[in-house]
């Protein structure tokens, strides 16, 4: 479980992170949804540690990141795995280098080993026969694949997945989606999604926050999201016309979404 | 104010960079590959660039030394000394910081703008430790030998013009390249060479470490990078000479 408390973060005058307190549970896809620029990703990189905050604390099963020492912040680094916005594979080595990197820091395993476990994960991710392609030669969705592959290698208690969609067809993005979700039930995996698609978030959210301005405005689950007296979510939500015209006929996925 | 910024942030993350690699076996390999990046990759341009500046060295000492009363050899002496000294390593460098340095600073700003430098840090990996030392360790090693290969590819530039234009006869020119030889000008250039070494690849790390932006701002580290090098160099060069020549 990861808990962020009461997190500030300004740059320069100007306020990204106010007041920031969110609750993230092992075993489910939690979303942080928002426009672009409310703070998705500078909330993912203070909770991993890759920004530092003003003020605040960030708590992995009540160790206190930002007070830990460098070794233990090391430690949780390695039960940490995260799908960047544009992916961050390494472009210098191939599929399969990219892959078994963490395996060839953190563990003591024999070539063998490694190689059988690059390429469960691998195929876990539904990706053949490209151990010995470079990320350039891949497709967008492909690298993406990658590099949750990448990410869940160790088999992480945490996975952090900024924008996993973004720059994907429909039908990728859902392939994406159900491997997150997969993943997080099978692993039993605190897992956090950063996310401006709707579909994702009707698709596979267990828990839902809003971010807009640098503050949390709303919080719930998807089948509540509809119903929400918030202005700024309502803008969010009904930006597209699909969901606007869904929620008018009364029904998204099959679900009632009108009282 | 700016500029004592810059050089407490180079301090900071020197200090991160020579700390204890994460593990030995992964740290040698990256060495290994280091020195193939950066003294491997430069033999081509060192050895083109000594042999031509030897040859015109012999060529231009001929020209200017044609009194009788001066004697030959002095075509080749000058040429070794004029290589040793000076050429194979600082003028070897500044070319070096040119290949090298923007090869290092474009490197690691990409990585940084592309987030992978991120993505080694959420690993658990020191980035700067994993990506700059193995660079600063390999130059250390490859730079003195391309010195020595600079200074003998120099040597036997003179000797080949020598030979073709017949400027000095060969004996004249072998006795030259031998008489008056100070093994510890040698020793000076390589321990010039080492400075230098370091100076090329941790500043060069150091402008790509802390690129922010997109592509133009890598283009920019890297231009910087350069600079920086080369003012860097010419300040050692005469520091360097101050203390171990006089
Ligand atoms: N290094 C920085 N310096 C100054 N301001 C920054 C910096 N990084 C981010 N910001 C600001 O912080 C705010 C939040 O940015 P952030 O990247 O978190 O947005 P986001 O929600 O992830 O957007 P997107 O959906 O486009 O990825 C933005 O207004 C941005 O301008
Ligand atoms: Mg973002």
């Amino acid at each position: 479980m990861i808990e962020i408390k009461s997190v500030y973060k300004t740059f320069a005058d100007k306020i990204v992170l106010n007041n920031v307190s969110t609750v993230f549970e092992p075993g489910k896809v939690t979303m942080v949804i928002g426009r672009s620029g409310s703070g998705k990703t500078i909330l993912l990189k203070s909770t991993i540690g890759l920004s530092s905050v003003d003020n605040g604390e960030i708590l992995y099963n009540n160790r206190d990141f930002f007070k830990s020492n460098i070794k233990i912040q090391r430690k949780i680094r390695e039960e940490m795995g995260m799908v960047f916005q544009g992916g961050a594979l390494f472009t210098s080595a191939t599929v399969q280098e990219n892959v078994i990197f963490p395996l060839d820091l953190f563990t003591d395993w024999t070539k063998a080993e490694k190689l059988k476990r690059v390429n469960f994960c691998l195929n876990r991710v539904n990706i053949e026969d490209a151990n010995n392609l470079y990320p350039g030669e891949l497709s967008g969705g492909m690298q993406k694949r990658v590099a949750i592959a990448r990410a869940i290698v160790l088999n992480p208690k945490y996975l952090f997945c900024d924008e996993p969609n973004s720059g994907l067809d429909p039908q990728t993005s859902i392939v994406i989606d159900k491997l997150i979700k997969e993943l997080t039930l099978e692993y039993n995996m605190t897992t956090i999604v950063n996310t401006h698609d709707m579909n994702s978030v009707m698709g596979i959210s267990d828990k839902i926050y809003f971010l807009y301005e640098g503050q949390i405005e709303w919080e719930g689950v998807s089948d509540d999201i509809f119903n929400s007296e918030n202005q700024n979510l309502n803008d969010f939500v009904f930006a597209s016309e699909f969901f606007r015209k869904a929620h008018s006929s009364g029904t998204i996925n099959g679900r009632m979404v009108k009282q | 104010m700016n500029f004592l910024v810059l050089i407490g942030k180079y301090f900071f993350l020197m200090k991160t960079v020579f700390s204890k690699p994460v593990k030995r076996k992964i740290f040698w390999k990256r060495v290994l590959e280091e020195i193939d990046g950066i003294g491997i990759n430069s033999i081509w341009i060192v050895s083109i660039v000594s042999v031509f500046m030897g040859a015109v060295l012999a060529l231009q000492v001929a020209t200017n030394f044609e009194s009788p009363f001066i004697p030959k050899y002095l075509i080749g002496f000058s040429t070794r000394e004029t290589m040793i000294l000076e050429f194979s390593s600082t003028v070897v460098c500044l070319i070096l910081s040119g290949k090298v340095g923007s090869n290092i600073a474009s490197e690691i700003g990409t990585m940084r703008i592309t987030e992978q430098i991120d993505a080694l840090e959420i690993m658990g990996v020191n980035s700067a430790n994993y990506l700059i030392l193995p660079k600063i360790i390999a130059s250390v090693i490859t730079f003195p030998i391309l010195t020595i290969l600079s200074i003998m590819l120099g040597i036997f530039g003179g000797y080949m013009v020598s030979f073709f234009t017949g400027i000095v006869a060969i004996p004249d020119y072998i006795y030259g390249i031998q008489v008056f030889f100070v093994p510890y000008n040698v020793l000076y250039s390589i321990i010039k060479m080492i400075f230098y070494a370091i100076i090329i690849t941790s500043i060069s790390s150091f402008f790509g470490y802390y690129t922010q932006g997109g592509a133009l701002e890598v283009g920019k580290s890297s231009t910087n990078a350069v600079v920086a090098s080369i003012i860097l160099i010419l300040i050692f060069n005469l520091l360097l000479t101050q203390l171990l020549l006089l």
